[in-house]
Order: structure tokens, then sequence, then C-alpha cells
């Protein structure tokens, strides 16, 4: 299945909508980008070198004798939280 | 919030990076795995106050040792708590008696068998995206970022798009014209939109559902040849609302998207992936209180991951459900 039939599905369906939101405009388009991402002042949490695999900190943790800390939140906290 | 408060203290970081080996974890996953992993995990949290009764939560922050001797475990993002957390681990950790030390050092077996209904597997080829989400504010002709009640809520947000190498290779024409329209895959479409163009600047909201997809007027086409490289323009129009009448609706986000997409023609390797969904999004999801009152801009910004950085090659927040995820159109 392709959107474009999604699509015809969706308007025989009658979905319509109102005032659609205006064109991101090209000129724009460098300066909304870098204006959205993340900046390196707000990254601090990320100076610190997280792993993502707690089997593969058992072992490096045991090869460098030194605890392990997991960051364990419902959600990944490096993620969408 | 610990990544505003706790993770953001330069003593902490210092005292981490020094001292620990940092690992993060989605107890989502974690509580659930049937396997050497999952039982681990289990193992340690067992000795605190978070046991799980019911499947319950067993999220905190854990201090222990390479084979399961915990250390201390507190779920506090204050910086004084946690400061205090981590040098108390470490006297914990200095106190270990030479067996408990040796045992800490001894080799970890590999892990042989997963449970894969709880270990999302990032398959080969999969081009990773990375989707960061953050409230805006008008100024003058343009934008500025914007300000929330909610803590941390300013941020840009962050998630990760899967796409699996079938699709992306969809997506370069094998013989490129200028001006020639690309089928996006409707799987593809459906999962940006419904998974990934959310507001997720103050935790996880609720993900769209295909009939909450009211508008997809994606269009991709070739608009640049130079040399090697191909040069894709993706424009699109996009209404999201719990109600096909958007007036009505409790949440939505009506929005534009303009973005790039370069590939190089003999190799079929993408290496540019830009793209910003920009627009007015309302309303909010039982766990994400402390909106904006009304309509208010929402820009979402897409660019090529580095799968080199552990960061980058965390799971999408919505493949909980794999299949789910990946067949988001059907």
């Amino acid at each position: 299945m392709r959107l474009n039939l999604a699509l015809c599905l969706g308007l025989a369906l009658g979905l319509t909508h109102g005032k659609a939101s205006e064109p991101v405009k090209p000129e724009q388009f460098g300066k909304l980008h870098s204006l959205i991402k993340p900046n390196a002042g707000e990254e601090k949490f990320m100076e610190i070198p997280w792993m993502i695999d707690l089997w593969e900190a058992r072992k490096k943790a045991a090869s460098e004798d030194k605890p392990i800390l997991l960051w364990e939140m419902d959600g990944h906290p490096l993620g969408c939280v | 919030m610990g990544r505003e408060l706790t993770f953001a203290d330069a003593k902490i970081i210092e005292l981490v990076n020094k001292n620990f080996v940092p690992v993060a974890m989605d107890d989502w996953f974690q509580r659930r795995r049937q396997d050497a992993e999952g039982d681990f995990f289990r193992k340690v949290a067992d000795q605190g106050p978070r046991k799980g009764q019911g499947g319950g939560t067993r999220q905190g922050i854990y201090a222990f040792t390479a084979d399961g001797k915990l250390l201390q475990y507190r779920n506090s993002q204050d910086p004084e708590v946690m400061r205090a957390f981590l040098l108390n681990a470490l006297k914990s950790w200095g106190t270990l008696s030479p067996a408990d030390r040796s045992a800490a050092r001894a080799g970890i077996p590999e892990l042989k068998k997963i449970d894969p209904r709880y270990v999302p597997t990032l398959a080969k080829d999969t081009l990773i995206v990375n989707v960061h989400a953050r409230i805006l504010e008008k100024e003058n002709d343009f934008f500025c970022h914007g300000t929330c009640k909610f803590p941390g809520g300013q941020r840009a947000s962050h998630d990760h798009l899967w796409i699996r190498e079938t699709e992306w290779q969809a997506l370069l024409p094998k013989s490129p014209q200028i001006g020639q329209e690309i089928e996006i895959p409707a799987n593809l479409t459906y999962r940006l939109l419904r998974f990934h163009l959310i507001d997720n600047t103050r935790g996880e909201p609720p993900m769209w559902s295909r009939n909450e997809v009211r508008k997809a007027e994606l269009k991709l086409a070739v608009s640049e040849i130079i040399k090697d490289e191909v040069r894709l323009k993706l424009t699109g129009a996009i209404l999201l609302s719990t109600d096909a009448d958007e007036k009505i609706a409790k949440r939505g986000y009506d929005a534009s998207m303009l973005g790039e997409i370069c590939y190089e023609s003999s190799k079929r390797k993408i290496v540019k992936f830009n793209a910003v969904v920009m627009g007015e999004h309302w309303g909010e999801g039982t766990y994400t209180g402390g909106s904006r009152p009304g309509r208010a801009p929402l820009g979402i910004a897409l660019e090529l991951a580095d799968p080199s950085k552990q960061a980058d090659r965390v799971p999408p927040q919505a493949i909980r459900e794999t299949s789910g995820y990946y067949e988001a159109g059907k």
C-alpha cells in the first residue's frame, strides 16, 4: 500500500481541515534547523560517556575495576523522556 | 529532569567520569526482559526498595558492582542528593571486602540469548535519523526558543527515526532526473508522522493513531544533480489531530515540512538527511501536562545520526511494539 492510496481514502471519507500552516521558507531553513536542535550548553549530560548496554557495561566495569552507575528510567534517559 | 538537574552538574559529571562506568537504560524493557540481563538487573534492583511488585517500575539511579552487589540506590534529581549518593557509593565500593572486590573483577560471560520481545534490534544498514522537537515563540518575523513552566520543557527533545534499508533504498532513484517525483513508502510516512511529529518536550506523549493523521501531503522530488551527488527536496503539509474537526480537537499539530536528502548515486549512500517541520501544536497527554495554552509554535528538526555514538543508537520511543512501529501505515 502506498500513501497516495491512503490519502485518497482519507479524502473520500471527508477528512477536511481548516487553515493550513504556512510553508517553511527555504531562506529560513538553516536558521530554523539550528534553532530547534539542541545546543552544547543544554547537553551537559552528554559529557558523560553513557553506555546503552548493561552487559557491556558489566564487562567494562570488571576490567577497569570500577563500579557501575545505572540511570534507569521508564523511557530511555537519553531518548524520549 | 535528570538531564536538566542531576547530570548537568559539573561536580556530578566529574565524579561519574572519574569513578564509574555509566550506563543508561529504559526500565520499560529492562524490567520485562526474560533473559540473563533481565535476571541480573532484577537481582540488583531487588536489593533496594524498588522490587517491581506487580510488574511496576524499578526506575532510579543505581550504583553496583559488575557482579551485581548493590552499593547505593536513589531516585532523586536533586544535585545535592545525587552528589552525596555518588560519594556514598564510592565509600561502599572502597570498603568492600577483598572477596567482594575480587568477585567484582571476575570476567563476565557472554550473553548467549536475549529476549527478543524486549530488546529492540537495530538491523544492519538501518538508517538512523535524529529527531528533535522544541517549543518556539514568534519573535519579529522569525522565531526564538519558547518558554515553559515545566522544568526542562524549553529544551530540545531527543528521539530517533529508524528507516529500514529497503525503505531508504526506495527513496533513491536509480536513474534520477531533475523534477522526478519519488513515492515515499506509506509505512515510512506514517511512522514519521505518527511517532515522530509529537510534542515530547515534557516527556513521553501519546503517539498519533493512524486515523489521527488527517493530512499527509508529502512530496519528494529530485531537485539537483551535481556529478555523483543527487539532491532530493522534501516538502509537506501535515495535519495531525485527535478529531476530524481540528477546531474541536483536544490535541493537534498543523505543520509544514521542508527538507533535503542527498545521496551518492554510485554508492547509493545517503550523506545528508536534513528536515524541518514547523507548525502550531496544541494540547497535551496524560503524562505530559504543563503545555502552553492554546496553539503555539513547535519546531521539529531531523538530521542523520552518527551510529558510532551510543546515544544515537538508542531505540525509538515508539518501538516498544516493533511491528506496530515499522508497519505504522497499517
